[in-house]
C-alpha cells in the first residue's frame, strides 16, 4: 500500500503553505489541510486519509486532544498519526508516542525530504500492522 | 657516873662501821675463835668484840656474857674509842666515872675493864674488851697480848670485807658470763705482749668449730680464719686503737666457717691493762655473729640500688621535697631525671631548693606556691600542672603529685613524682583548639543550614539511633518538642507518588553507599514540599558504629523556579522554532528551484538567507542542548560503538562545507580500531565531531587540510581533529570550553559561530565519561580531541 492521502492539522498558516508545497508540489500526495483540531474532526468525516500529520501545539485544542477525539471516531482508530513539534525535549516527544503517535517530526523540518520521511514512516507502520494481523 | 662523849669524827666513824656490814649479823667462828683464845690467854671472865653504834654497843663476838648489846651511855667501850691506846680500869668501884654504873652495880658486876680500840680506815668503830668481876691490873705483857689480839680482830674485819667484795665480784662475773652466753657472743682475751690468746666456746662455735678443734689457740687462730680481704682493715683498726686514736678496736669482717663459706662477725675490743712502761698488755673483746644482719644490710643496699636504677629509668623525677617552718626548702632526694625536668642536678638542690624554683614560669609561680602551702596545711595530696622555663626560653609543661608527711622537727616532707607532660599538654591544647574550631564550624554549619534550608541528620546503623538537626523539623513542619526522630516518622511524610522513588534510591545506597533523591513530602498541614535528600555512610575503616550522615534540603522554591525555567525553554523553543520552520521551509523550497526558478541575484540572496537561517537554528539547538544538559534532562543512548563508520559519516557530512572553503578533509585511523568499541551515544559523539570539524574548516586557510583521526592510547581511543589554522592564542586557552567564548569578538561575525559549540562538546563528552582536550601552537594549528575508554 502506498501513501496517498494525508490530513495536515496546523494552526500556523505559513507552515500549512510550506507543507502543502512540499507534499503536493514536490511529492504528489493528496493533502487536506485544517487550521485546528475542530475543523480536522469535521473534515475527517468527508476525507479519510492514510496518515494524519498533527501539530502538537495549537490554541484551544492541542494535538493530543485532537488525537483523542479523532480516535473516538470508529474509522479513525487505525489511521497512523505523526506529530510535528518544535518542542525537542525527549519527555515531550515520549508523551506523544505514548498517546499513540507513530512518529514525531521535529520543527524546523526539511521540506525537501518531508514527503519521503512520511512515506518511510507509513511503510514501517503498515509492515508492523501486517505483522500484528498475521500473528 | 660519867657518860662517854661522842668523838669529833663520830659521823665518819659510824659510816666506817656501817661499811663493815657487821652490825646485827650472826656470830662468826672467825671472831669467836679469837675471843675464846684471848679469854684463855688472858684469863678474864668476859671477852667481847663490841661495835659502838650511835646509841648502843652491839657485840659481834662474846665470851662469858649472854647479853648481846647495852646502851652506849653506860658502856665502858664508849670511852675506849675516844683514845688510841688500851683503856684500862683496874677497879670500877673506886673510879668515880663508873661507881654507880648499872653494869658495875648489877650484873655482870664489872670491876676490871680493859679495851683495845678497833680501828678501820683510821677511825675507831669498836673495841676488843676484857672484863672481870674482881679488880685486877694487866701486866705489860698482858697488855701487849691484848693489843695484838685487837690487831688480829681488825685484820679479820678487813679480811671479811675483802671476802665479801670478792663474793660480789664473783657473782657479778657469773652474771655477766650468763648474759654473754645469752647473747651468743664469743669472747676473747689477747696478751698483746706475749700473743697468748684465750677464746671461749662460743667464739669457736660461730665459725662452726669446738674450741678443742682449734687448739692450740693463739693469735694465729684468729688470723688464719680472717678473710684475706679484711686483714688490712683489721690491722688498721687495731693500730688506730693501740695508738689511742680510736676508743675501741671495732671491725666487721668475714671469718671462714668450718664448712668453707664465710660468716660475718663484729669484733669489738679494748686494751684493759698496760705494762709498767705504758705498753698495751691485755685486750679483751667480743666476737658477734652478724651474718644475718650483714646479709640483710647487703640485701637492703641491693634493693636500694635496684630502686635507684628503677628511678633512673622513669621519664620523670622521683623526689622528696622538704619545707621547714623558717622558710627553708630542699630536695633531700631527687632522682637524676631532675636534671631533665628542672635543669638542676640532685646535688644542687639537696640543701636548698631555690635553684629549682627559679625555673618556674613567672605566671605559674604564685599558683605553685599556693598549692604547696595548701598541701602543707591540710596534709592533702599535692597535685599541679605548671610550666617551667627551659634553657632556650621555650617552656615545658610539668605534672606533679606528692604526698606530704609532717616530720618531728615541724618540717613537712613530700614524697612525689614530677613528669614532663609538654607533649600531652600540647596535644590537649591542640584538641581544645580543634574543639573550638569544631564549635565554630558547627555554628557556621547551623547558620548555613538555616540560610540554605538544609537540615542534617546522623544515624548509627549499629546502635539504631537517629538524630535530626532543628532544620529538619522545620522542613517537615514538625514541632521539635513533640516528636523524636524516627525513620517511620520520615517515611510517613513522603508523598505517596514518590515512595517507590525513595525506596529505589535506598536500594541503590546499599550498593553505592550514597543515597541521593529528590522527592516530595506532605507536611501535617497538607502542604506539599520538595526536598533533596543526600546521605552516605561514613567511610568504613573509621566507622565501627556504622554512622550514616545525610542532609535534607527544602528545594520547593528551586523546583518552582525549575518549573518556570522548563516552561520558558519549552515556550522559547516553540515560539522561536515555529517561525523558523516557516522561514527555513520557505527558503529551502525556493532554493531547490523545484517550485519556481529564480533569477541569479535572487538565488544569491536566497543562499544568504538560507545560510543564516541554518545558523540561527543551530544556535537555538545548542542553547537548548546546554540547558537540557544542565538540567540533567538530556538522555543518552549509550551503547558499544565501532568508531570508523561514524568517522566516515562525519567526514561525509562535512564534505560539502569543506568544498565550499576549498579545504581537503582526510581520515586516518589504525586498522586495529575496526575491532574496537567505545561506549557512547552515537548521535552525541557525532554532534561533537561535527563541532570539531566545522570549527576546523572555519579556521583553516584556503586549500588547507583538516585531518580526522583515531588512535589507541592505552585503554582509550582518541578521536582528534587537526587543522592548519593559526592555532589558539594563549590567553584564550584557559576559557576555550566556556560558554559564549570565542577567540575574539569579531570572529563570530567572520566565521559564523555561536560560542556555545565547544562548551557543549565538553558537557557532552563528560556526560559520556570521556575526556576532552586540545593541543595547539600558533604555527601548526589546533588539534581537538576526545578520549573514551575501550569497552569489551
Amino acid at each position: 500500500m502506498q501513501l496517498e492521502n494525508i490530513l495536515h492539522v496546523e494552526d500556523d498558516e505559513s507552515i500549512r503553505v510550506i507543507v502543502d508545497m512540499a507534499l503536493v508540489d514536490l511529492s504528489g500526495y493528496t493533502l487536506v489541510s485544517c487550521d485546528g483540531g475542530k475543523s480536522a474532526l469535521t473534515q475527517i468525516d468527508q476525507f479519510t486519509p492514510d496518515l494524519i500529520l498533527l501539530d502538537a501545539m495549537m490554541p484551544s485544542m492541542d494535538g493530543l486532544q485532537t488525537l483523542i477525539e479523532l480516535r473516538k471516531k470508529p474509522h479513525c482508530q487505525h489511521i497512523p498519526v505523526v506529530f510535528m513539534t518544535a518542542r525537542i525535549q525527549q519527555s515531550e516527544q515520549q508523551e506523544y508516542l505514548d498517546a499513540g503517535a507513530v512518529a514525531v517530526i521535529e520543527k524546523p523540518f526539511d521540506p525537501m525530504s518531508l514527503g519521503n520521511q512520511l512515506a518511510t514512516i507509513y511503510q514501517t507502520y503498515i509492515a508492523a500492522a501486517d505483522n500484528h494481523s498475521s500473528e | 657516873m660519867q657518860k662517854p662523849v661522842k668523838p669529833k669524827t663520830e659521823q665518819q666513824r659510824l659510816s666506817a662501821l656501817f661499811n663493815t656490814g657487821l652490825l646485827d649479823t650472826e656470830p662468826e667462828l672467825r671472831f669467836d675463835r679469837l675471843t675464846h683464845l684471848a679469854q684463855l690467854c688472858l684469863d678474864t671472865e668476859i671477852v667481847l668484840v663490841s661495835l659502838i653504834d650511835s646509841d648502843r654497843q652491839w657485840f659481834k663476838s662474846r665470851q662469858g656474857l649472854d647479853a648481846c648489846e647495852t646502851h652506849r651511855d653506860i658502856s665502858f667501850c664508849g670511852h675506849t674509842i675516844l683514845g688510841d691506846g688500851i683503856f684500862e680500869i683496874p677497879d670500877a668501884q673506886v673510879d668515880n666515872r663508873f661507881t654507880n654504873n648499872p653494869l658495875v652495880l648489877g650484873a655482870p658486876f664489872i670491876r676490871f675493864y680493859a679495851g683495845v680500840p678497833l680501828s678501820i680506815n683510821g677511825v675507831n668503830i669498836g673495841t676488843l674488851c676484857f672484863i672481870d668481876s674482881k679488880p685486877r691490873q694487866f701486866t705489860d705483857k698482858e697488855r701487849q697480848i691484848a693489843t695484838e689480839f685487837g690487831k688480829t680482830i681488825e685484820q679479820e674485819i678487813q679480811d671479811r670485807l675483802q671476802e665479801h667484795a670478792h663474793e660480789i665480784l664473783a657473782a657479778r662475773e657469773q652474771m655477766y658470763r650468763s648474759v654473754l652466753e645469752g647473747t651468743r657472743i664469743g669472747t676473747w682475751q689477747w696478751n698483746v705482749q706475749t700473743g697468748d690468746t684465750v677464746l671461749n666456746e662460743r667464739w669457736a662455735d660461730i665459725m662452726g668449730y669446738t674450741l678443742a678443734e682449734l687448739e692450740p689457740v693463739s693469735v694465729d687462730t684468729w688470723l688464719n680464719l680472717l678473710h684475706p680481704d679484711d686483714v688490712a682493715d683489721s690491722d688498721a683498726q687495731l693500730e688506730a686503737h693501740l695508738n689511742g686514736k680510736a676508743p675501741f678496736y671495732d671491725i666487721k669482717c668475714r671469718m671462714k666457717h668450718k664448712q668453707g663459706h664465710y660468716v660475718w662477725v663484729h669484733d669489738r675490743g679494748k686494751v684493759v691493762s698496760y705494762t709498767a712502761d705504758g705498753q698495751p698488755l691485755m685486750m679483751f673483746g667480743t666476737h658477734a655473729d652478724i651474718t644475718q644482719q650483714q646479709l640483710s644490710e647487703i640485701a637492703l643496699l641491693h634493693s636500694r640500688d635496684e630502686l635507684y636504677k628503677l628511678t633512673q629509668q622513669l621519664p620523670g623525677v622521683v623526689y622528696q621535697y622538704q619545707s621547714w617552718p623558717d622558710g627553708r626548702s630542699a630536695f633531700p632526694y631527687a632522682s637524676t631525671a631532675i636534671e631533665e625536668i628542672y635543669g638542676v642536678t640532685p646535688e644542687e638542690v639537696r640543701h636548698d631548693a631555690t635553684n629549682a624554683f627559679a625555673k618556674i614560669h613567672p605566671d605559674d609561680l604564685g599558683l605553685l606556691v599556693d598549692s604547696i602551702e595548701r598541701s602543707l596545711e591540710t596534709l592533702n595530696l599535692w597535685e599541679l600542672e605548671y610550666r617551667i622555663i627551659a634553657n632556650n626560653d621555650s617552656f615545658k609543661w610539668l605534672s606533679g603529685r606528692a604526698t606530704p608527711e609532717r616530720m618531728p622537727d615541724g618540717s613537712t616532707l613530700w614524697h612525689g613524682y614530677i613528669q614532663d607532660i609538654t607533649q600531652t599538654k600540647e596535644h590537649y591544647l591542640k584538641l581544645e583548639e580543634l574543639n573550638q574550631q569544631l564549635n565554630v564550624a558547627q555554628q557556621s554549619l547551623d547558620l548555613a543550614s538555616e540560610q540554605a534550608q538544609i537540615g542534617y541528620w546522623q544515624a548509627s546503623l549499629k546502635q539504631g539511633t537517629l538524630w535530626w538537626s532543628p532544620m529538619i523539623y522545620q522542613i517537615f513542619g514538625l514541632n521539635e518538642q513533640d516528636f523524636s526522630p524516627s525513620v517511620s516518622l520520615f517515611k510517613r511524610a513522603v508523598h505517596p507518588d514518590d515512595v517507590s522513588k525513595v525506596e529505589q534510591s535506598e536500594d541503590q545506597a546499599r550498593i553505592t553507599g550514597i543515597h541521593n533523591v529528590i522527592h516530595r513530602i506532605i507536611r501535617p498541614n497538607g502542604e506539599v514540599r520538595w526536598v533533596h535528600e543526600l546521605g552516605q555512610l561514613v567511610s568504613e575503616d573509621k566507622n565501627p558504629e556504622l554512622i550514616m550522615i545525610g542532609s535534607v534540603q527544602d528545594i520547593t522554591d528551586r523546583m518552582k523556579l525549575q518549573k518556570i525555567k522548563d516552561d520558558f525553554i519549552s515556550t522559547v523553543s516553540h515560539e522561536l522554532r515555529t517561525p523558523l520552520t516557516s522561514i527555513n521551509g520557505a527558503l529551502t523550497l525556493l532554493q531547490s528551484g523545484k517550485i519556481v526558478s529564480l533569477p541569479e541575484k535572487a538565488q544569491k540572496l536566497m543562499d544568504i538567507a538560507s545560510s543564516n537561517c541554518l545558523q540561527l537554528s543551530r544556535l537555538i539547538n545548542d542553547l537548548l542542548d546546554i540547558e537540557k544538559l544542565a538540567a540533567g534532562k538530556m538522555l543518552f543512548e549509550m551503547k558499544p560503538l565501532n568508531v570508523p563508520p561514524l568517522l566516515q559519516r562525519a567526514l561525509n557530512d562535512h564534505q560539502p562545507y569543506a568544498d565550499l572553503h576549498n579545504i581537503i578533509l582526510e581520515l586516518q585511523y589504525a586498522s586495529q580500531i575496526n575491532d574496537m568499541r567505545i561506549y557512547v551515544d552515537e548521535h552525541r559523539l557525532l554532534q561533537i565531531l561535527t563541532n570539531f570539524l566545522s570549527n576546523a574548516v572555519k579556521f583553516s586557510p584556503q586549500n588547507g587540510q583538516v585531518t580526522l583521526s583515531a588512535s589507541v592510547i592505552g585503554d582509550q581511543i582518541e578521536i582528534a581533529v587537526q587543522d592548519q589554522g593559526c592555532g589558539i592564542s594563549d590567553d584564550f586557552k584557559s576559557r576555550i570550553f566556556e560558554k559564549f567564548s570565542q577567540a575574539d569578538a569579531s570572529s563570530s561575525k567572520v566565521k559564523g559561530g555561536t560560542g556555545l559549540g565547544l562548551a557543549l562538546c565538553k558537557e557532552l563528552t563528560e556526560a559520556m565519561h570521556g575526556k576532552i582536550g586540545f593541543n595547539s601552537n600558533l604555527e601548526q594549528g589546533a588539534r581537538f580531541y576526545v578520549r573514551f575508554a575501550l569497552t569489551n
